[in-house]
């Protein structure tokens, strides 16, 4: 490989790495600060991607004698254009919402019930939303799957070298959720959900309204993961209920988080990147090596290696995570592990 | 002066299952008192925290707190009116810093909105230093502020105790339930926490009721006492009239508490007896 393949291998590699790194602080809300077992993450990641994919994508030229006939269009609309494409931002905000719509309906019902319930639902949505997009093909043309999705920018640089492009705005996206978690976390907004992780009895004993915050944090977690599948739809730019599977859309995001560091948003990014890295290094092994259940096998290897070596993760969760109040010089003494 | 109780408990009964735990109890709880409420192990008392703190509802029977309905409320609502309750076996947040665990509880707190945190942080970040300021006022009440930032989940038994007794002093509440506040606590912070108790009886207004089993505290501290056997109330009346009420010694004598309850007359004074309570 020359140095301009390496370079293409890394971008495409980062780009999958930082989509990942979005379904991981995702979970994290979800399970890392708050407790809820989320084993659905598939269904929210198609949800995102269907919703903004079939709002922007323009619908079937009738000569293909395609089955479906729903595209949103809204690439090709003018006022959302204006040379900047602001269609994007719409689709990402309407996979978000839609995500956080059905975790809202979901988490009401489940949410006061006891916590194998969600695990339950979210298992069932996650099976629900891909038999959906398979049987309704006059949506999104069943498992022939959904393809020329739109390019984000795609007319400001040459198609060989869109991937340094997407690669800036996944990490742009990336950084943003980083930095509105961070700051919810390290609020008492966060303080009430780690309670609720740590004791539900104790946080309602403590006058906080425990479902009200869990459906909050479900949403919210839910809606970190539409933007995800949205950002990976308008990626590979073709979708079909297939690519959804448990392996690739649930198993691996939970890998990412425990290796990377549950409740703690760096680790999850930085647990997203090392097991996708992995991953796709293993990918290009010879032989056996390389077969996806071999692969599988060492992301478990890896699991466990770094629940018996570093049980909280590579960064694990802070001490004290609200630090709003730090700026107070009269600190006792702050210990910093 | 004000006659009404601010707690009524009525005829409430709890059933688990085929057990009755609860059984008809009715009590008033005057406002600014110290309440205790005693009785053998498995006599019901945890469950009737449980029950007006709603935790649980009960299977029949109403309760009043400041001639208001709670009963069928959960915890965080009755907290809202200004009701607090501890916890019997400890429940700490264990993950969250002990400084955490308290900067938790004052109730109305900006921060918790999540579009507050995101918009406006600098006016959360001035209530988390009032908050902070707080506890660490509360942890040096309850002795506990060389361990502000340790993990709540690695004290010991006995801190653990002091530190959901601190709970209850980071809000303002009206009547506060004790369970079993000094169990596990040695004598010397036991009357630090005596005086606490005390002193927010009268400075801050809070009524108290507490359940505890080490006589010589409940002596001291609380008037009136009621004393509950077998999920009823059997008597009610000042510690010294209760002490006396035959029916009461008969409970204790038959019930698994019964050497409990002869310590507090004959070894009042006796010191080596302070680590002996389990
Ligand atoms: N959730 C429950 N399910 C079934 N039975 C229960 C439950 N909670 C309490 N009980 C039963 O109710 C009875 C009263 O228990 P409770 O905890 O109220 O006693 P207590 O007076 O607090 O005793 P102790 O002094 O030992 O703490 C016991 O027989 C107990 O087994
Ligand atoms: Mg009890």
């Amino acid at each position: 490989m020359d140095l301009a393949g390496i370079a293409d291998y890394l971008v495409a590699f980062a780009i999958m790495g930082g989509i990942y790194g979005v379904f991981t602080l995702g979970l994290n809300v979800h399970w890392g600060f708050t407790g809820l077992f989320n084993i659905g993450i598939a269904g929210f990641f198609a949800l995102g991607a269907y919703t903004s994919a079939l709002l922007t994508t323009s619908p079937p030229d009738p000569a293909l004698f395609e089955d479906f006939k729903f595209g949103g269009n809204w690439a090709s609309i003018g006022f959302l254009d204006w040379g900047l494409d602001v269609w994007f931002v719409l689709g990402l905000a309407s996979a978000a919402l839609c995500c956080g719509v059905i975790a809202l309906v979901i988490g009401y019902i489940t949410l006061r019930l006891r916590d194998d319930y969600l695990a339950i639902s979210t298992l069932g949505i996650a099976e629900t939303v891909r038999f959906f997009f398979l049987n309704e093909k006059w949506l999104a043309n069943g498992s022939k799957g959904l393809y020329r999705i739109p390019k984000f920018l795609g007319d400001w640089i040459a198609p060989e070298n869109y991937g340094y492009l997407y690669v800036v705005v996944v990490f742009a996206v990336l950084a943003i959720i980083y930095l509105a978690l961070q700051r919810a976390v390290n609020s008492p907004w966060g303080r009430v959900l780690r309670a609720i992780r740590e004791d539900e009895v104790t946080a309602q004993a403590s006058g906080k309204d425990v479902f009200r915050f869990k459906l909050q944090a479900f949403i919210l977690g839910a809606m970190i993961m539409g933007i995800g599948g949205a950002l990976y739809a308008h990626h590979v730019r073709f979708l079909s209920p297939l690519t959804f599977d448990p392996m690739l859309a649930t198993f691996i995001i939970w890998a990412m988080l425990m290796v990377g560091g549950s409740a703690n948003n760096k680790g999850a990014v930085l647990g997203a990147l090392v097991v996708w890295g992995i991953w796709v290094a293993t990918q290009s092994l010879p032989g056996i090596l390389s077969d996806p259940s071999f692969r599988l096998f060492m992301v478990g290897v890896l699991i466990v290696a770094v629940i018996l070596l570093r049980p909280g993760g590579i960064l694990g969760e802070e001490r004290r995570v609200t630090r709003l109040a730090d700026s107070d010089a009269a600190r006792p003494n702050n210990p910093g592990g | 002066m004000d006659t009404s109780p601010i707690l009524a408990v009525r005829e409430v009964v709890k059933d688990f299952g085929g057990v009755r735990a609860v059984d008809h109890c009715s009590f008033d709880v005057m406002p600014g008192s110290i309440t205790g409420l005693i009785g053998p192990n498995g006599a019901g008392k945890t469950t009737m925290f449980n029950l007006v703190s709603g935790a649980i509802s009960p299977t029949s029977g109403r309760i009043l707190f400041q001639d208001r309905r709670i009963d069928g409320m959960g915890m965080h609502q009755t907290f809202g009116l200004g009701l607090m309750r501890t916890f019997q076996i400890p429940r700490e947040m264990k993950r969250m810093t002990v400084l955490e665990n308290l900067m938790l509880v004052p109730a109305p707190q900006l921060g918790e909105r999540l579009w507050a945190s995101w918009f406006m942080p600098w006016m959360v970040s001035r209530q988390e230093r009032r908050v902070e300021a707080k506890a660490l006022e509360v942890l040096e009440l309850v002795s506990l502020s060389h361990l502000a930032n340790e993990y709540a989940g690695n004290l010991s038994g006995g801190q653990k105790k002091l530190l959901e007794l601190g709970r209850t002093l980071m809000a303002d509440p009206k009547l506060v339930l004790l369970d079993e506040p000094g169990a596990g606590v040695n004598r010397t912070l036991l009357r630090d926490l005596s005086a606490n108790i005390l002193r927010a009886s009268a400075e801050r207004d809070i009524t108290f009721v507490i359940i505890e089993h080490d006589m010589r505290f409940v002596m001291a501290m609380c008037d009136p006492v009621i004393v509950m056997a077998n999920g009823a109330v059997i008597a009610q009346g000042p510690p010294d009239q209760v002490q006396q009420n035959p029916e009461v010694l008969e409970a204790y004598l038959r019930g698994p508490g019964s050497s409990t309850w002869q310590r507090a007359g004959t070894d009042a004074e006796d010191p080596a007896l302070d680590g002996r309570r389990t």
